[in-house]
Parts: C-alpha cells; structure tokens; sequence
C-alpha cells in the first residue's frame, strides 16, 4: 500500500511532464512492473503512450473510466506505463539498461496508445492498437485470461 | 504469398513506376568491430542528443559510447587511424558514478572533446593522441543531454538541458568551452530561449557557423513534442533571437482529443555555405509510426528553417523508422541514416541529397540484413568519405557489438 501511495504521489508530482496514464491507476514504470509481475506470477498489462496523444485521451475517458474495467484490470495485472518518446531510464531484469522510448521501439508502439498484454518475462500475448471503448478491453482481458488459463 | 518490400521495390523499378537511384556516392567496405569487448550481459549505446558519437578529426576516426563491461554504465572513447585496419584499445572517460549518453567533436588532428552525463553534472574531456585530459564538469543541476558540436578551434559549444531555476522542467542551455588554456574552461552558460518555461525543453543540438549558432531541441509547450529552433547572431553573447517552431503540423482540422501529433529527437549538420539540414522523427501520419523528415537552414524570409521534407522513400511508410542522423560537407553533400524496419528486420538505412531532392533508400552493405542493427551515428570526413558506427545484436534483447563501416567516395552526384 505504501508502496502504491508512493508511486501515485509521484505521479502526480511529475504528471505534467509525461503522457498522460489513466487516474486511478496503479501504474508503475515498465522495469517495476516486470519486477512486480515476477515476485506475484501475474501478467503485465503495458500501456504505451505519449505526451499529448489524442487517442489515450479519449481511450482514457471513454473506456479507463470505466469502474467495471478499472476493478478488472487493477485486480488481474500489474499495470506499466511508457511514455513512447521519453528518455527515462530502466533497468531490465537481463541488466540491460533501455529508456522508455526503446522499450517502445521494441514492443513497436509505432503509434499510440497500444495495449500489450505480457508475461511476467516481457513475452508479449495480446495487443491492442489504437483506441479502445469498454468492451474492448473486457474483451481482451477474458480472452487473455482464458489463454493463461490453458496455459496453466 | 509475402512480399518483401524491397522486392516489390525492385519489382515496380523495373516498370518504371519509381525512379531508379542515381549513382551510389560511396563503395562500402566490410564492417569492423569498434570494441572486442562484448558478450552476455554487456549492453553498449549510442544514443546522445543529436546522435554526434563519431568524429574524424585528421587521419583519426573516433567512436564514444557507453557501455556496463564494468558493472556500471560508463563512457569510453576508441580510434583509429584512418588506414589502420581495426580500432585501438577503449579509452574509459568517465569517472566513478553511472555516466550517459557521450557526444564527440573533432577538434584538430587526433584531438577530441568528449561530453557525457555522470551523477547529474555534464562533464568534459579533451583526449588528444589518445591521451585523456582533466574533466570538466559544470556546475548546472539535474544536467544531462550533452551534444557537442566543432567550433573555432579554440573552442567547442556545448549544449545541454538542465533544471531550471523556478520550475521543475529541463532547460536547454549553451556554453562555449574554451580549449586554448591547457584545460578545457567553460563560459556563461546561456538559455537558448530566455522566456519562462511552461513544459520542458528536451536533447537539444547545435551547430557553429562562422558568424552564428543555431540550436534545435524538442519542446513540450503546447501540449506535446514539437521540435523548436532559436539561432544567435551574435557571437560572445546570450543573445539568441525568439525560438520558432520546425516541425510543421498535419495538414486538416485538429483532431478533438490530445494536443498534437509526437516527433521525437531532432540531429543537426552543416553543410554547404551557412546551410543547416534538421532530421528528426516525426508520427504526423498517426497510422503509419514515425517517419524521418528534414528541413533546411535558412528558409525563406524570416523563417529559420524551410518547409518539411520527408526524407524516406515511399516504400517506407508502412514501416517504422527511428533514430535519425545528419552529416554534411562543405560541398554541399548531406546525408541522413536512421534504423527501419521495412524489410522484417531492422536494418541501417541511407539516404542522400541528389538533384535537389532526397535519393531513394539505401540498405547500407554490412549494416543492414539479419542480424539487428540499429542506432546509427554517421559523419562525412574533409574528402566526403562516409564513416559509420551503429548497434548491432543477434537477438532483440540480446547482448551488443558496436561495428563501424568506412564508405569510400565514389562519385560527384548532383547534391
């Protein structure tokens, strides 16, 4: 919870100077998240964005404000957010170091916003490109727990 | 059925439906290893504001880079003589503290100046014959995003972001550092654009003309990330004129939601008489990813820089490209790489300036097919030969080799 709490502060400290994530959100940045994801053995769900970009706006208002998705998404991922053109830095858990632009290069957010679904280890298993509504990313989430169910 | 694009490209060249690619102003030699030290777990980059990791200065070619071969990230330098057969032995740069994002300038023969980020200062140093100097390191907060640029021999301008006072955002600042006193000594540091800031100014460049500099950075005042330019025609002092915007917006209504389309890092080069050529990447077509465009200095009436081009070839569009870099010569000649995955693998990409328009592109030989190459950084020496350093892995994720490649040239093309 701390930890949360810490991580939202900051948030909301620097907001202004990144893309803009969903409120309510735990979001972490990409390196935490896949941290996080390995120690509780859940799926990464990354959001790429960037600064200003129009259709996280309105993915964010129309869909992210959703409660039903916000309970959903909360409760059956660790959330990551990368801001596509920012040079923050990350350390992977091969040691790599990457910024957040280079995570994106690699994961092809080529625009944005796109979705990723991820195992904890950065494999990616869905993906969703461009604006999303609610039933979307409903969608998305039943079919990807679905295929970690199979897996399991 | 796949079709690969640059069969299709050939395919359609064949029927006359694009224009054929004039003479290849350069003949490649084979790549070399810039560094025999890599293996699991050693992750080298090449990625300054303004992509300046390569320099020639005389018969000597540099290359700066980070790398954590030491546990820590830190900076190294490496030459060689232009007829020499491989590169010497890495030079390390940096101190104690985790260091980032080198940019190199040739300062005379043999002499380089290298800046780089470490513990939040930018810091300088001269390596001449090989020969690393005392480190400056100025006095800004919060500093990094150094890209170096040649000056009068004397000297070498430095621009850089770093906190600014009163707000919490990166302000791009230049310095002149002054090399005639044994050590290198750095002058005021002046706000390339002195009004208060509303966002954060980001990876700035510059380039020293004779009688003037011209800076470009990314900004973020209206809502997202145009590319801003503000040029001082004044040399000795902070006076630089009001900052005007380069990057151009789509054509058509504003979209409802968001502020603007994104662009991200701009790289400058002299070439010709008094001519800067600007390339960026710039996501203005939202469905096809970024995209490589260009503009020129001057540009007409008050305009510091002309209208945008789109550097890459149409065969291009459905795919991504990333990391620009310029390189120019005094006869007119400019050049912009960059990485581009058109061909289902990420490959190095060229293309030059012929007959007053860009050239179609150029998977550059021993940089491009498997595996992944990426990060170019290119420079034209005093004859016009091309020399190129970039990252290359086996496998996404996997560990790096840094490779050079010497491109020899071969023609007078129209620029």
């Amino acid at each position: 919870m701390l930890r949360y709490l810490l991580v939202l502060s900051m948030a909301l400290v620097f907001q202004p100077a990144q893309a803009d994530a969903p409120e309510g959100y735990p979001f972490l940045s990409f390196d935490e998240a896949m941290q996080q994801a390995r120690e509780q053995d859940k799926t990464l769900f990354v959001y790429f964005g960037r600064y200003g970009c129009g259709y996280c706006e309105k993915t964010n208002k129309e869909a992210f404000s959703d409660e039903t998705v916000r309970q959903v998404y909360t409760d059956n991922y660790v959330l990551a957010y990368v801001d596509s053109e920012s040079g923050k830095r990350l350390q992977l858990p091969s040691g790599e170091r990457i910024t957040e632009q280079e995570v994106g290069t690699r994961y092809d957010a080529f625009v944005t916003p796109v979705f990723t679904f991820m195992t904890p280890e950065g494999e990616p298993l869905k993906r969703l490109v461009g604006v999303q509504r609610i039933e979307d990313l409903l969608d998305a989430d039943e079919k990807v727990q679905s295929q970690i169910g199979g897996q399991s | 059925m796949i079709v690969r694009l640059r069969d299709l490209a050939l395919l359609l060249a064949g029927y006359g439906m694009i224009a054929p690619a004039g003479a290849q102003p350069w003949e490649f030699n084979a790549p070399i290893e810039v560094t025999s030290v890599h293996g699991e777990g050693i992750f080298h980059h090449l990625e300054s504001a303004g992509r300046r990791n390569i320099a020639v200065a005389g018969e000597t070619v540099a290359i700066s880079w980070e790398d954590n071969r030491q546990d820590g990230p830190a900076i190294y330098l490496s030459r060689k003589r232009l007829d020499a057969d491989s590169f010497g032995s890495a030079v390390r740069l940096s101190e104690t503290d985790e260091a980032y994002e080198p940019s190199l300038a040739a300062v005379g023969p043999d002499r380089f100046a290298v800046a780089w980020e470490e513990a939040g200062r930018v810091r300088l140093r001269l390596v001449d014959q090989g020969k690393p100097g005392p480190v400056l390191s100025l006095p800004d907060r919060q500093a990094g995003q150094a890209s170096l640029a040649a000056g009068d021999g004397d000297a070498v301008w430095l621009i850089y972001t770093a906190a600014d006072n009163g707000t919490r955002h990166r302000r791009v600042y230049l310095r002149r550092i002054r090399l005639d006193k044994g050590e290198p000594a750095a002058g005021e540091a002046c706000a390339v654009d002195p009004e208060p800031l509303e966002q954060a100014q980001l990876y700035p460049t510059v380039v020293k003309l004779p009688d003037r500099s011209v800076a470009a950075w990314e900004d973020r005042r209206h809502g997202h990330t145009i590319i801003m330019a503000a040029e001082n025609r004044e040399p000795g002092s902070c006076r630089f004129a009001k900052p005007q915007r380069i990057s151009e917006p789509p054509p058509g209504p504003r979209p409802p939601y968001g502020k603007g389309h994104g662009v991200t890092r701009v790289a400058l080069a002299a070439y010709g008489q008094q001519r800067i050529l600007a390339a960026w990447a710039d996501k203005r077509d939202f469905r096809e990813g970024y995209d490589i465009y260009a503009s020129h200095y001057p540009g007409e009436d008050d305009a510091l820089f002309g209208p945008n081009e789109k550097v890459q070839d149409p065969f291009g569009g459905v795919a991504q490209q990333w990391h620009p870099a310029v390189t120019g010569h005094p006869d007119g000649q400019r050049v912009t790489a960059w990485d581009d995955d058109r061909d289902d693998q990420t490959n190095i990409l060229l293309s030059w300036h012929e007959a007053g328009q860009w050239s179609d592109d150029l998977p550059v030989p021993g940089a491009s097919g498997a595996p992944e190459q990426n990060h170019p950084s290119i420079v034209l020496d005093a004859d016009g030969n091309l020399h190129l350093a970039w990252v290359e892995r086996q496998k996404t994720g996997g560990a790096t080799r840094l490779r050079y490649l010497f491109g020899e040239r071969t023609s007078d093309a129209t620029r």
